[in-house]
């Protein structure tokens, strides 16, 4: 009885330990993107490295030939010549095959071009990809099997040393304390729903404290002085198209 | 005199103190990056307070509540798509008589209105201040001849991403399908080369890489709404989530 016991948990330890091994490439893709997710209100997405330049050059008549006006923007660009094109209003657009692009805005005083550049950084791009399982039918499966390798890495932990250090002390504390943080944090913060009723009280509080019929944007002057701002959205004219747009007849949806 | 004790009299004590020294290094550069962390918020917040000083014209606050101001639109990812003006197409139907489909160059030719707009992000940052191109929603419904019946207007997007908005916020001025701000194209990361504006619901209703337009009877959540997200949005009601 004593022998069975023993192999039973050296059989738990041997497999936790393998697991261990295959699970490490899976942590470091979850894991650091988790941390890169958790923070992008602070980083934004950093899966993507996107450059901007802006190039003047001599303005481009309109009666220019549209083959003649995309060399000149691909010559002021420096990139050569681009595999696709559009010509549209006051823009003429440049498609590159590495996915760059170049966009010309077209004035009467001057061209301005905006080139941009934008390429997926090569482990914490792929790794976020990664992350969600939307879209990828066999990851959906492997990310499953990942978890279950966890919660086996997680349970058997339990069991994998006897004594002082396993359940009888530190590990009940150890493993206590991992329960407590969550728990404790649901019951300080009120959990979603408590969040949601002061969020609403707060809002409440501030709508009714508006005066009414307050007057336009920037009546109520700060006390101390501000960086400028611009100014509150107010209703601007219409700017009207330059023609008559082709817009291609569709049949009526299934459901209408 | 140094509190390190004797290492090579008392091996013992070693792997401690070594435990101890890595504490104390992880929580010395934790602490170094918080207050870098810090001091840039501080830097950001003058334009926070000045936003928050001032009133919209219907009364609210300008920067809605938990919202903080940055300078240009920050980049939240979702899957992108291909982002080229030449194969743009936008798919106008649903409720509708005369339910359309219209390319780059015939978008570019429909009325345009450029308007100014402050946009709010569910994650907390806001930009204010923005010039926005485009044709709006309301002169879309308007072309395709949409129905009485038309309730919401679904926003659809590359890979099948959809957004739905109540019509009362989607046939406002300022909603439209944009394709430049501040005089300069969307990068793809920004939803090039056209992306929706609401900029009255938070701004994961303004879909990026936008492919239709759908009037709609009944209302549909669309990708985050059924995430845990809020059907509505509301910035100035805090309505982030479910």
């Amino acid at each position: 009885m004593v022998e069975l016991k023993k192999r039973w948990r050296a059989w738990l330890r041997a497999i936790h330990r393998d697991f261990g091994y295959l699970a490490i490439g899976f942590t470091l893709i979850y894991a650091i993107s988790g941390i890169a997710q958790n923070h992008i209100e602070d980083w934004g997405d950093v899966s993507f490295k996107a450059t901007e330049r802006t190039i003047a050059m001599a303005a481009i008549p309109a009666t220019t030939p549209e083959i003649v006006a995309v060399k000149s923007v691909a010559d002021a660009v420096g990139m050569g010549m681009p595999t696709a094109h559009t010509r549209a209003g006051d823009e003429i657009r440049l498609d590159y095959a590495n996915g760059s692009k170049a966009t010309a805005i077209l004035d009467p005083s001057g061209t301005t071009v905006t080139v941009q550049q934008h390429a997926r950084r090569p482990f914490i791009g792929l790794a976020n990809w990664l992350h969600t399982a939307r879209h990828k039918k066999a990851w959906k499966y492997i990310a499953d099997t990942y978890a279950v390798l966890l919660l086996y890495l997680a349970l058997s932990g339990i069991f994998m040393i006897k004594g002082k250090l396993g359940l009888k002390w530190r590990g009940t504390i150890l493993i206590s304390t991992g329960i407590a943080v969550p728990v404790l944090y649901i019951a300080l913060a009120g959990g979603p729903d408590s969040q949601k009723e002061a969020v609403a009280q707060t809002t409440t509080d501030e709508i009714h404290s508006v005066p009414v019929g307050i007057g336009p944007p920037s009546a109520k002057k700060p006390e101390t002085p501000t960086p400028t701002l611009t100014p509150t959205p107010t209703q601007e004219p219409d700017v009207k198209g330059p023609g008559s747009a082709v817009l291609v007849p569709l049949p009526p949806d299934d459901d209408q | 005199m140094s509190d390190k004790p004797d290492l090579d009299r008392y091996p013992e004590l070693a792997e401690r103190w070594n435990r101890r020294n890595f504490i104390k290094s992880a929580v010395a550069g934790t602490a170094l990056l918080g207050f870098g962390g810090a001091l840039m918020r501080l830097a950001a917040d003058d334009l926070t307070r000045a936003a928050r000083a001032e009133n919209r014209a219907d009364g609210r606050p300008r920067l809605p509540p938990g919202q903080r101001v940055l300078e240009f639109l920050r980049p939240m990812g979702g899957e992108e798509g291909d982002g080229k003006s030449e194969t743009f197409r936008l798919r106008v139907h649903g409720a509708c008589k005369k339910p359309f489909e219209v390319d780059y160059e015939n978008l570019l030719k429909l009325p345009q209105v450029e308007k100014m707009a402050d946009v709010h992000c569910v994650t907390g940052w806001s930009m204010i201040g923005g010039m926005w191109k485009g044709v709006q929603l309301k002169k879309l419904a308007e072309l395709a001849e949409m129905t009485d019946e038309a309730r919401f207007v679904i926003l659809e997007a590359a890979h099948g991403f959809t957004a739905n908005i109540p019509m009362k916020e989607a046939m406002a001025d300022n909603a439209m399908v944009t394709y430049r701000i501040n005089g300069k194209p969307f990068s793809i990361d920004h939803g090039a080369p056209v992306r929706g504006l609401v900029p009255d619901l938070y701004f994961w209703k303004s879909s990026k890489w936008i492919t239709g337009v759908k009037f709609v009877k009944n209302d549909a959540p669309g990708f985050w709404e059924t995430r845990g997200y809020n059907n509505h949005a509301d910035p100035w009601k805090e309505e982030r989530y479910g």
